[in-house]
């Protein structure tokens, strides 16, 4: 029996993966799509509720979705989310903040108080809605759109450079890292193994060698930008202004000029209500008020 | 003189030695190369053969530091007075590691840039990406990141990004040093292309074999001192000579050498395998 094999979806390539071309924020212009990643990393700045925190991260849920992000990808990310947790909340654990009125929460061995982990809480969930925000942003973009936004932004060429330049630096520098450790491993070294002081001296050796790679790098690149006439301020050889071939490839349309006057709007209404009326304060949160009276304060 | 009768390059005199090395790079250079040339540079390792083509490019001592003495001339001009614009509109200068020379993250952004800093508009941008693709086959990859591509693939980008900006010479540093026998004949298949042009090209390579094909003169550098640039079959006939400077002269060049050391052949030993041939045929006939 013949079995039909779809046809591979055709994906393009992105700071942290891979989208398919069918995803709509394709569908916008990379200015487009940085003012929301400078709208959606902002917003939780706004928002200390955390179940208002929360909900925005169900928001961000539905755009990785709707963006046709592999969400499987962001396993990875697991890691780093469990550290952040696992650090901050033992902050508060071992060494809390206290005042007079604080009231006491006894875990084990350890005092705590509501007020400093209410606190922990509300920045650990604002936190990880501004990660995921740019974990969306880099899961969707290429560097080239980056650039592309910057400088429809007309931020200086130079600057733009450098940016696109330190994006290229960050992923050398951990293929760089890959190497040399399977240089290690193919030489018989099992970190695994080793004890976490061992290993923690292992990665500082890294270092070395990273940094010196690094450097040449530099001078190389560096070279070669002088040998294609490149200046940092800029100048072309006319004299005249510099045409920016591949920004021209994209086009501001209305839907975007509605969207970024959208999430500003979006930005300015959340800024305007914290600011003007604490409506999204720790004091309004539903869930902290009913853990507060549980603990015996005064919700 | 008119600029046309200018030689392309012109150095007089030339000692450069970098920062913190106690032995020039280069010492006494002198060398005309003359307009549409396609001059081959050859020596072992560490000779100075980088360093000329930084020279000419006028990256040294611009990007450089050390002790600089003498006078280079692009087409009748001191590089030390030109801008590195000009310099870069001038001599095209391509890396023995492509990887090195790649600024940007796909080829189409890569081969843009140079033209961008030239000033050129889009139309004129549009017009040399096409001129550029009709002579190295590329538009296919537009859209890739160089770092994505094959060794044979990223040096042609690399020849490629120098030659849209349409420098007047073009100087390649080992272009074939870090890619495979496959790579090696698409760059091959470039420089031939590059000879039916107008370009003054100047290559450094250590393959003597492919190089003969193509090169209408051939120096050595050696120890820092580059010798006056021979015609190819001058050169190539010094087969003994090649050897001990470490080279591996043609393959046919030094059967023919061996044959005239044997008694069985008297002629300048041929280079390149259509003369050598012929020679065959004569050998064997009077054999």
């Amino acid at each position: 029996m013949a079995v039909a094999v779809p046809a591979p979806r055709r994906m393009r390539k992105t700071l942290l993966g891979a989208v398919p071309m069918t995803s709509p924020f394709y569908a916008l212009h990379p200015v487009t799509r940085l003012v929301g990643l400078l709208v959606l990393a902002a917003v939780p700045l706004f928002i200390y509720m955390p179940e208002a925190n929360l909900a925005f991260l169900s928001l961000l849920l539905v755009l990785f979705v709707g963006g046709r992000v592999d969400l499987r990808g962001l396993r990875i990310y697991l890691p780093l989310v469990m550290t952040v947790a696992f650090f901050m909340f033992l902050v508060v654990l071992l060494s809390p903040d206290y005042a007079s009125g604080y009231i006491p929460i006894h875990l084990g061995p350890f005092t705590t108080y509501y007020q400093s982990l209410r606190w922990t809480i509300a920045s650990y969930v604002r936190i990880m809605a501004m990660l995921f925000a740019t974990i969306l942003y880099f899961s969707t973009n290429h560097e080239r759109e980056i650039l592309v936004a910057l400088r429809t932004l007309r931020v200086p060429f130079a600057v733009s450079y450098i940016v696109g330049l330190s994006v290229r630096a960050a992923g050398m520098f951990m293929e760089d890292f890959r190497v040399i450790r399977q240089a290690e491993q193919a030489r018989g070294l099992d970190s695994s193994s080793l004890r976490l002081r061992d290993r923690t001296r292992l990665y500082g050796m890294y270092l070395v060698p990273l940094f010196t790679i690094a450097l040449r790098r530099a001078e190389e690149i560096s070279n070669a930008l002088a040998a294609r006439g490149y200046s940092m301020s800029g100048k072309v050889l006319t004299g005249g202004v510099r045409h920016d071939f591949v920004r021209a490839r994209y086009r501001l349309r209305a839907i975007d000029a509605c969207l970024i006057l959208l999430m500003v709007a979006g930005l300015a209404v959340v800024a305007y209500l914290q600011v003007r009326s604490g409506w999204f304060g720790l004091e309004r949160s539903p869930l902290l008020m009913a853990w507060q009276r549980h603990l015996g304060g005064t919700g | 003189m008119g600029a046309a009768g200018r030689p392309a390059v012109a150095i007089a005199g030339l000692s450069w030695t970098y920062e913190r090395r106690s032995e020039p790079a280069l010492r006494d250079v002198d060398l005309t190369i003359d307009q549409g040339e396609f001059l081959g540079v050859v020596g072992p390792n560490e000779s100075g053969k980088s360093t000329l083509l930084y020279v000419i490019q006028g990256l040294i001592p611009s990007n450089f530091n050390g002790i600089w003495r003498g006078r280079v001339e692009l087409f009748g001009k001191d590089t030390s007075a030109m801008s590195g614009l000009e310099r870069a509109a001038a001599a095209g200068l391509v890396f023995a590691d492509p990887e090195a020379q790649f600024t940007a993250m796909t080829v189409e952004e890569e081969l843009v840039f140079g033209l961008e800093n030239l000033g050129l508009d889009h139309r004129q941008i549009e017009l040399r990406l096409q001129r550029v693709s009709d002579l190295i086959d590329l538009e296919e990859l537009y859209d890739r990141s160089p770092y994505d591509l094959s060794g044979g693939q990223k040096q042609r980008v690399a020849i490629a990004c120098v030659l849209a900006m349409e420098p007047r010479v073009l100087l390649l540093d080992e272009p074939t040093s870090m890619i495979d026998p496959r790579g090696k004949k698409e760059i091959f298949e470039v420089l031939r292309r590059l000879k039916d042009t107008d370009h003054t090209v100047v290559v450094v390579e250590h393959n003597l074999e492919e190089l003969a094909a193509l090169a209408d003169r051939v120096c050595l550098v050696e120890g820092g001192r580059v010798r006056p640039p021979l015609p190819a079959g001058e050169f190539f006939a010094r087969v003994d000579e090649l050897i001990e400077a470490g080279l591996q002269p043609p393959q046919v060049a030094q059967t023919f050498a061996e044959l005239a050391r044997a008694g069985l052949y008297d002629g300048p030993p041929p280079y390149r395998f259509e003369p050598a041939v012929s020679a065959a045929r004569e050998v064997l006939s009077h054999g």
